[in-house]
């Protein structure tokens, strides 16, 4: 794959140019910027030829054909063609934002009401309609024009259905008011949606009969529709369908990735999909997205880094895997090596800033800042990077004050929702908090920081029960996040399950090992940074221990007090005390704490020579020194009553 | 680049300095500069009337940091070898990114002294520090300035202290080259990250962040909103107290520093509204005057609507339009009356009832009637509401007003004197500047008073002393003064060299340089009729003709020197009815009780001009007992003069003698050259006349004539002296004439002969000083 032939390439970069041009025309700027951004970072090759002649009919016409036959039949060219000033009218509206004006002028005003929630019978529809079994009881309301809409060329049809689209969400983001607003409780919906479903779904059941061929842009904007009303079944089969026809839209990809959940899913999905390289990006996206940082995906990015050279994108991709793995150095290094190839580039700076906030790089993290303002103050990405900033110098009302702008400039912004829910937990608004990292699991589920943050702010207002629901829905989506596991064994502690919170800790310890590069914390509390391999956590082992102890199982809850002191020095047993260097973690308050529980524990068994010498132990690290001393003087009087009695 | 509210490069600059300052880093001598160093920057001086002001860079917001460089480099540090300028800058260069700025703020809470609010963190940072950390108190200068700062660095949005920053790096970019005697901080350059991501000036992505920085102007006034503010105040604040305008590099600077903001500020209006209201230029004042009062509105309330007014009516005063004033300040008083505002409407009644004094006649063909009964009641009435509302301004200026009053209505001395020390002792104790009015008027009651050392003592007193605190009206009137002082004796030239002395700039305010106009005018007629240059005399008194807006001190001053001059050149009638016409509006308009004597004078000297002095007799008389009761002594011994020349002409001449004797030698101290020539004419002319008494035939009676003619032709000589310093052609020619008359009875021809050839040749030299003149 890494190595395509001459004429592979070529039409690979005629494909992605037509990309470019018809998601333009359909006014599709993100998708087409995405596709331009990918076939510039082709290799130019064949430079050298075209310098000297570029007029030259040699260069162009061969890849040019395929594409062309692919999906231009003869009618929709000839509807095209007739209605072309209709459509440069209507594009030019939609360019300046006058997305009603635009649809008005090829769909008629009456258009029919249809449901965004079709319960039975759209899909039973689309079954018939796919089996060649067109209008058997088509409902009236659908019945009012459908000449005017079945004699549009397809392209005509996306373009007003589109912006039909977006007038409806520009009218619901205006409606949902102010961030956090009363009238913002991501209920408020498209109102339009309703009317493009109606006639999608006439267009659909129509399309057998009409005899014409669909070119996919359709299937993809009904897909949207679809999810949006929640039928994510359905949506997806129609973006599957959209896919198949027109690979080269990027938009249709993402909507898709969006929609799934799972591993399984995406397996799912990937089975029913053409296999090209568009697939393919689609596969490592979606494995980033669900954080599948494995070995293999990492080497299918390798490969289709060797085709798009010097894809941003791509490099993103690998950047936000090694930020997964919580491999901090490496994506750092990815992410600062992008800003200096194209510094004007802000999409997914937001996730850098995520990077520079874990690692406390203060200085470069103001300097980011400083350039995303200088391109752009009025991004989402830019204001989530200043939040960001503010975070960092713990000046929260600001953060928190660039997140709701973020907000205010994309309401579907996901980070910012999850990083407003860390501001608002800092400034201890429990409420505000919970509903922004509400709203951020409503835009995207696979947003496990959202779902933790959730489970932590239950754990504060001390619903336990409430926050093991979520804390759960976050380790199964980070099953290798130690920090996860802790969560939930903590929450099963509380509400009583010991058994099921052991199981957890047990879980987190397994998890922690599985990372050797190091599990600081993604929440930049970073405790222990830098675990070194085969150390198991201390506070995990005395959590454990406490539950055990709750048990009245003291055996077990000894020989965990015994583990966490192990861990001071590290599974090599190296005489050097300098904890880090050999690996051990040293004397820290959970271990002394262990110390002191064994020692009383120690006591109370009767063997007080141990006992002595770990209280000794205390005394000498300075922790617990009172506690130790009171200790050391009871073992000293038992001592000698017992000698006295003896 | 948007202006920021208040913080500058140059604040951060002395917050570094500040920061020093607590780190106990400056050694102690160089802790008094610096201290003052940076007060002097961040804190608004207070404008002091008795100590002249700093030097003009310290009012300057804009100082480069040269002005540290200045400061620092000649103050040792604590560092051996190093001067105070190198630990300046290597704080300075340890700034070295955006975030560094950012703590930089941040820290600039532990300067401050804990207070009992916030003891939790207190208590944890006490022990850290070093002992002899300084702490600023929260209200001390220092500490008020430090907290401002960061209160105004939290407001910042992000974008805007990004632009801090940059501004902040052009502004330490000239000092870049003493980094590098600073080890370690050069490589650093502008910025840590620029420098660790191996970015060079001319990279894509440095070019991003600070590609523009190169683009500013190096040049470029940076200044915050708050330095405008000052500014402007400052501005306002001068235009308002010496009411003159603003200078053009000002106004070049001014329309350089707001222009490519785009800020507009309230106060620029008020200072256009000034200066073009001073320049002249009325309508365009009138408009900045509306459009000041129009955005003030917006800002604030209602409170501003009686100012408006108030400044509306001045200004219509001011152009002549005192109908539409007296309505102004109608309304402002109403309007002040209803919001209770004490202070504006003690002002605009003082103000009414200067103008109602200053422009009588003008304010009553206007339509005011008065609106406190007489002069006295309204002035008792404001010096009790200014006692009630504490304004002793205002009481001051009333005082003032109180005595200038009882000078003009000629009432006792000892009582204006003790009005005039009330006024000065409130000017000195509740510190207003009030010091040009109360120097002019003393000034003023000791010419009076015939004391015209005194006099001209308190005018170079004002000139010297509070030059440059009062206002540039008061600076005008005491030049004019000495130079009329200087003419007195015959010192033309000297009068008009102090005139031209002069600041030019009060030539660019219209009122003012009408003023000197009128001044310099007069002293030109007054010569050019000593020396009967009578075309020069027509030509000025057709380019000198007062109007409704001319000062009614200058407008009677012309008016006498035109009768004088119609008097000089024999043009008797129409002097007797410019006199009269004078005299009745003198009366009209119950003028000056100075100025009334001064007409009846006139007219006395008239009839001894046109040889009926027993016609003036009563007038003089008159004059005289009026001039002696309000203890105006000039006038009294021109009075004098002139009764003594009618009891020469009714040949009373040892009355005139006596009258004379005893008069002399009080106006010799007066030192009015013209008057003193009179006199001693007078005396010589009773001498004649005893002589001619004297019984030739006895041998005491020739001996009594022979020595009352030689008094009389020493007293001619002196005349003659004194007729010859005011270069007064035609009266010395007359003292020539009786010289030779007197060597003709007495026989001498020769002499005679003599005398006409010496008049003549006078006569003819002073023609040639006229041709010289003119050309």
């Amino acid at each position: 794959m890494s190595s395509l032939s001459a004429a592979d390439l070529a039409q690979l970069r005629a494909q992605l140019q037509d990309a470019v041009l018809s998601c333009t025309e359909r006014c599709l700027y993100q998708s087409a910027k995405w596709a331009a951004e990918l076939l510039n970072s082709l290799p130019s090759s064949d430079d050298h030829g075209s310098d000297t002649e570029i007029d030259s009919p040699m260069s162009d016409p061969p890849p040019q054909t395929p594409t062309d036959q692919i999906h231009k039949d003869a009618m929709e060219l000839r509807l095209e063609a007739r209605e072309m000033p209709k459509f440069l009218l209507a594009k030019t509206f939609f360019d300046c934002r006058e997305y009603d004006r635009c649809a008005a002028v090829f769909l008629p005003s009456g258009l029919p009401k249809g449901s965004i929630h079709p319960t039975s019978s759209p899909a039973a529809k689309l079954k018939q309609a796919a089996k060649g079994k067109p209008k058997m009881g088509t409902p009236s309301r659908t019945r009012t024009s459908p000449e005017s809409v079945q004699g549009l060329s397809q392209k005509a049809l996306f373009l007003a259905l589109y912006a039909k689209y977006m007038a409806g969400e520009k009218r619901m983001n205006e409606d949902s008011e102010m961030i956090l607003g009363p009238q913002d409780g991501g209920v408020t919906l498209n109102k339009e949606l309703a009317v493009i479903s109606a006639v999608l779904q006439e267009w659909f059941a129509n399309l057998q009969a009409s005899g014409r061929h669909s070119q996919g842009w359709l299937e993809y904007l009904y897909g949207i529709v679809l999810a949006k009303g929640k039928n994510e079944k359905l949506a997806i089969e129609y973006l599957i369908r959209s896919v198949h026809r027109y690979a080269y839209n990027w938009g249709a990809w993402q909507e898709l990735s969006s929609l799934l959940g799972t591993v399984e899913e995406l397996q799912q999905v990937l089975s029913q999909i053409p296999q090209n390289i568009m697939a393919f990006i689609f596969n490592i996206s979606a494995s980033q997205e669900l954080y599948q940082s494995t070995e293999q995906v990492h080497n299918s990015l390798t490969q289709i880094l060797g085709i798009f050279q010097t894809s941003a994108f791509l490099q993103t991709q690998r950047g936000l895997l090694h930020y997964h793995t919580k491999d901090f150095e490496e994506a750092e290094q990815i992410f600062s090596n992008l800003l200096e190839t194209d510094p004007y580039r802000i999409d997914s700076l937001d996730n850098y800033s995520n990077i520079l906030y874990v690692m406390g790089l203060r200085p470069k993290l103001a300097f980011l800042a400083q350039l995303a303002t200088a391109t752009d103050k009025f991004r989402p990405e830019t204001c989530c990077v200043v939040g960001n900033y503010y975070s960092l110098k713990s000046e929260h009302e600001k953060a928190v004050m660039y997140f709701r702008r973020a907000l205010t400039l994309d309401r579907n912004f996901l980070s910012a929702w999850t990083l407003m829910g860390h501001e608002f937990v800092e400034m201890k608004n429990t409420h505000a908090a919970i509903e922004s990292y509400r709203r951020a699991v409503d835009v995207n589920r696979k947003d496990y920081r959202a779902w933790y943050g959730l489970g932590q702010t239950y754990e504060v207002l001390e619903m336990h029960s409430y926050a093991l629901f979520y804390h759960q829905r976050a380790a199964a989506l980070r099953p290798y996040d130690p920090k996860m596991w802790m969560a939930v064994g903590q929450c099963f502690g509380k509400v009583g399950k010991v058994m099921n919170g052991i199981r957890a800790y047990k879980r987190a310890l397994v998890a922690g090992s599985y990372y050797d590069t190091g599990a600081a914390s993604s929440f930049g509390s970073g405790e222990n940074p830098g675990l070194g391999g085969g150390i198991l956590d201390p506070d995990v082992l005395y959590q454990i221990a406490l539950l055990y102890e709750r048990m009245q199982n003291t055996q077990e809850c000894a020989s965990y007090m015994e583990l966490v002191l192990a861990q001071e020095e590290g599974p090599e047993y190296e005489e050097s005390f300098g904890g880090e260097i050999g690996g051990g973690v040293g004397v820290t308050p959970t271990t002394s704490k262990a110390r002191l529980w064994l020692a009383r524990y120690e006591y109370m068994r009767g063997m007080y020579q141990r006992a002595m010498e770990l209280a000794n132990e205390l005394c000498q690290d300075g922790v617990e020194v009172e506690d130790a001393k009171a200790l050391v003087r009871d073992i000293r009087s038992r001592i000698d009553k017992e000698r006295g009695s003896s | 680049m948007a202006t920021s509210r208040y913080l500058t490069p140059q604040k951060i600059s002395l917050l570094v300095l500040v920061k020093l300052y607590c780190n106990s880093a400056l050694p102690s001598s160089a802790t008094i500069p610096i201290l003052s160093f940076i007060l002097s920057h961040s804190i608004t001086p207070h404008p002091s009337p008795a100590r002249a002001r700093p030097a003009r860079g310290f009012q300057d917001g804009t100082f480069s940091i040269r002005a540290f460089e200045d400061v620092l480099q000649a103050q040792a540090s604590s560092m051996p070898g190093r001067t105070l300028l190198d630990v300046f800058l290597k704080h300075m260069w340890e700034v070295n990114s955006f975030d560094a700025l950012h703590n930089l703020f941040t820290d600039l809470g532990g300067l401050l002294a804990r207070t009992r609010d916030d003891p939790e963190d207190g208590a944890a940072a006490d022990e850290e520090q070093p002992p002899d950390r300084i702490f600023l108190s929260r209200t001390s200068p220092l500490g008020t300035f430090v907290r401002r700062a960061r209160l105004e660095f939290t407001r910042l949005q992000f974008d805007d202290a990004i632009k801090l920053w940059s501004a902040f790096i052009i502004y330490r970019a000239p000092t870049a080259q003493w980094t590098k005697r600073i080890a370690g901080l050069a490589s650093a350059g502008v910025d840590i990250n620029a420098a660790e991501m191996g970015l060079e000036p001319g990279s894509r992505l440095y070019e991003v962040a600070y590609g523009h920085l190169e683009e500013e102007d190096p040049n470029k006034e940076t200044l915050s909103i708050d330095d405008f503010d000052r500014l402007l105040e400052f501005q306002l604040d001068q235009l308002q107290r010496l009411g003159s305008r603003i200078p053009d590099e000002m106004r070049v600077r001014l329309r350089n520093m707001l222009g490519p903001s785009g800020l507009v500020l309230r106060q620029s209006h008020l200072v256009k509204f000034f200066d073009a209201w001073k320049g002249g230029d009325y309508t365009s004042a009138f408009d900045s005057l509306h459009r000041y009062y129009d955005y003030a509105l917006q800002s604030r309330d209602k409170i501003h609507y009686q100012y408006a007014l108030l400044h509306m009516a001045i200004l219509q005063a001011d152009f002549g339009c005192f109908g539409e004033a007296i309505a102004a300040i109608n309304e402002t008083i109403a309007t002040a009356r209803e919001n209770q505002d004490m202070a504006c409407l003690n002002f605009s009644l003082s103000w009414l009832n200067h103008m109602s004094k200053a422009y009588p006649r003008q304010m009553k063909g206007a339509g005011y009637m008065g609106m406190l009964g007489s002069e006295r009641d309204g002035l008792i009435f404001l010096k009790q509401k200014a006692r009630e509302a504490k304004m002793h301004n205002l009481l001051s200026a009333t005082l003032l007003n109180e005595a200038k009053l009882s000078l003009a209505t000629g009432e006792s001395v000892p009582r204006a004197l003790e009005h005039m020390f009330q006024s000065s002792h409130l000017t000195i104790r509740e510190n207003i500047n009030n010091h040009g009015g109360w120097m002019l008027l003393h000034s003023t009651l000791y010419s009076r008073l015939g004391l015209s050392h005194l006099s001209s003592a308190y005018c170079d007193l004002l000139l010297h002393c509070y030059g440059a605190t009062t206002s540039t009206d008061d600076h005008i009137r005491a030049y004019c003064r000495s130079a009329f002082a200087a003419i007195q004796t015959g010192r033309y030239d000297e009068g008009l060299a102090l005139l031209e002395k002069i600041d030019a700039s009060a030539h660019r305010t219209l009122k003012f340089h009408q003023y000197i106009y009128y001044c310099t005018g007069i002293i030109n007629l007054k010569r050019a009729i000593r020396r009967t240059d009578w075309t020069a005399c027509s030509h000025l008194l057709s380019s000198l003709k007062p109007d409704a807006s001319t000062d009614p001190e200058l407008a009677f001053l012309i008016n006498e020197s035109r009768i004088d001059y119609l008097t000089a050149r024999g043009l008797f009638s129409e002097a007797f009815d410019a006199i009269e016409d004078q005299a009745a509006i003198l009366k009209e308009d119950s003028a000056d009780i100075l100025h009334r004597i001064g007409m009846l004078l006139a007219k006395a000297t008239l009839f001894c001009r046109v040889g009926k002095p027993e016609r003036g007799f009563s007038v003089a008389l008159r004059a005289a007992s009026v001039a002696f009761k309000a203890r105006l002594m000039p006038s009294l011994w021109t009075a004098m003069g002139v009764l003594a020349t009618i009891l020469n002409a009714l040949g009373e001449f040892e009355g005139a003698r006596r009258v004379l004797g005893s008069v002399v030698p009080q106006a010799l101290e007066h030192s009015d050259n013209n008057l003193i020539a009179s006199l001693y004419s007078a005396l010589s002319d009773s001498y004649i006349g005893l002589a001619g008494l004297d019984d030739p035939s006895s041998s005491s009676g020739a001996r009594s004539r022979a020595t009352n003619v030689s008094r009389a032709e020493l007293y001619i000589d002196r005349a003659r002296d004194y007729y010859k310093r005011t270069e007064d052609l035609s009266a010395e020619c007359e003292q020539i004439m009786k010289k030779a008359l007197l060597a003709k009875l007495r026989g001498d021809e020769k002499l005679a002969e003599e005398w006409a050839q010496n008049h003549n040749r006078v006569w003819e030299e002073g023609r040639l000083r006229v041709v010289d003149g003119e050309e």
